[in-house]
């Protein structure tokens, strides 16, 4: 069935009129069938005819990943992300989107893992803490530092960490003094709070003492809707 | 006994919707809706959003029963971490068995927000998914 | 352990890290560190040419005098590393391997390092600190 150029896109809307939207997605041919010829669509499947749905979503739960190669990797997206804007508020927000993207997968895989006990978090409290141990010991292998409210606004939250483990290689020049490269876990703590209908914005502010030089404080401010909802659920 | 099924994102556009008839009992899993229920199915599980909606604050599981009904159709529901609404419109009760259906339909849907190129909210269009899905409704529903 | 001096050199022979650990050293304008770094470059290329023993690969290693000892040890990639230490300093060879630990961790790694440029990371001067002189 033909659509035009309906069909590069998709995010095509659903039409109620089965004449025009008939039933379910396999009648829609994949993207770019008839632009193909037979030999390109040979590449949209792996040759054992595995996909992403055999694999089990535990295999790599307790595999370890060395740090040097992900410091390598972070250092090229810092590189990378760099050369792309200008200005140290820009590249925060290039880091923050690099983690949003991870933050919105880890959440659902996370609770996936967690199995039929597995629980939505509905108050501010409880995503915190979920946060603050759950996505945190997944990711660096130990919960975050701290977690404390802020006494002038009702809507600010803070996480601390003693020595974010993205920043633990990373010397930023006395120019930009004011970039924290931990804005990459900022946009993972951020999408994880979207995901579960909590919107606000996250930003890491460093906050060096004598013996934690490389302290971390992720500032958490939400949205009026999430202060009057969470008011009204008492 | 016919069942329709829907998966709607965060920003309350379908991303993948489905429908399967009952294979227990002799059922030959091809659904039977009379003809002007059908167009009429995909209204009644997007107006039953509302009601999700108020209810998702009230209780933190993920499973929510049935959630709304119309004549003699029910909707049940399934809340996903990150809000993505799996519906399930069907005609008799059957808790169980659909609460296995959407576990095994969550696995699904994870596993396909594992793929790098596919952002929340997009449509749903691959085939496997598809057939694994109807695959799943084969063996619980 | 008592090392006095230490001197980085990037492929093509020019310093990118000078540091005094001692302060009884006499102090050189950098002019003359920078000659310095490329005169042993040169020494260490005409070394490693004259060598009597085959296949040995590199040049100059080692070089002693009453007063001091100094350690080159050069990585697969061409860059140098000098120590300078007491002559009867013993476990160089850990101190060199440390350094280059040091070098591979907080500098390699750092983004906003450009390579063959000056080292000029303040994680890497830190840890190097901590190591060789702790307190």
């Amino acid at each position: 069935m033909q659509r035009g150029d309906s069909l590069n896109s998709p995010f095509v809307p659903f039409s109620p009129n089965p004449s025009i939207q008939q039933g379910t997605p396999t009648s829609t041919p994949p993207l770019k069938h008839t632009l193909s010829s037979s030999t390109s669509s040979n590449l949209r499947y792996s040759s054992s005819r595995k996909s992403i749905y055999d694999r089990h979503l535990n295999r790599s739960q307790r595999s370890e990943l060395s740090k040097a190669s992900f410091a390598f990797l972070f250092g090229e997206m810092v590189q990378y992300a760099q050369k792309r804007v200008n200005g140290i508020a820009d590249l925060e927000k290039k880091l923050n989107l690099h983690g949003y993207s991870i933050g919105q997968r880890l959440l659902e895989l996370l609770l996936w893992r967690e199995g039929r006990s597995a629980k939505r978090e509905t108050r501010i409290l409880g995503i915190l803490q979920f946060i603050t141990t759950t996505v945190y010991r997944s990711i660096f292998n130990k919960p975050a530092d701290g977690l404390e409210k802020s006494r002038d606004n009702e809507d600010e939250y803070m996480l601390i960490d003693n020595d974010p483990m993205v920043n633990s290689y990373i010397s930023v020049p006395k120019e930009m003094s004011q970039l924290n490269c931990a804005a990459f876990v900022a946009g993972i703590i951020e999408a994880v709070l979207d995901g579960c209908l909590f919107p606000g914005r996250v930003t890491a502010h460093s906050v060096p003492t004598e013996q934690l030089p490389a302290k971390t404080v992720f500032l958490i401010k939400f949205d009026e809707s999430v202060i009057e909802r969470e008011s009204v659920l008492g | 006994m016919s069942f329709y099924f829907a998966i709607v994102g965060t920003k309350d556009n379908p991303i993948y919707e489905a429908e399967f008839g009952t294979s227990k009992q002799g059922g030959d899993g091809v659904a039977r809706f009379r003809e002007e229920q059908r167009s009429m199915n995909q209204f009644i599980v997007h107006s039953s959003l509302d009601i999700v909606e108020e209810v998702q604050w009230a209780t933190p599981t993920m499973y929510m029963k049935c959630v709304d009904k119309f004549n003699n159709l029910q909707v049940s529901c399934f809340l996903t971490a990150g809000n993505i609404k799996f519906l399930l419109l069907h005609d008799q009760k059957a808790d169980d068995a659909i609460r296995q259906f959407f576990t095994d339909v969550y696995d699904l849907y994870t596993k396909t927000l594992m793929n790098p190129f596919y952002e929340v909210d997009m449509r749903i269009t691959s085939g496997v998914f598809d057939g694994k899905v109807k695959q799943a409704a084969k063996k619980y529903l | 352990m008592v090392i006095l001096s230490l001197l980085i050199l990037n492929k093509a022979g020019g310093l990118i890290f000078q540091r005094d650990f001692n302060e009884g050293l006499k102090k050189l304008s950098s002019n003359d560190y920078l000659v310095l770094a490329g005169t042993f470059h040169g020494v260490h290329a005409i070394t490693s040419r004259i060598s009597p023993v085959r296949n040995s690969g590199g040049g100059l290693e080692v070089l002693e005098s009453d007063r001091f000892r100094m350690q080159c040890f050069q990585t697969l990639t061409g860059t140098k590393f000098l120590i300078f230490a007491e002559p009867n300093q013993p476990n160089i060879d850990v101190v060199v391997k440390r350094v280059y630990e040091l070098y591979a961790d907080y500098v390699m790694k750092n983004p906003f390092y450009q390579i063959e440029m000056p080292i000029r990371c303040e994680a890497f001067e830190r840890n190097l600190v901590a190591y060789i002189k702790p307190k």
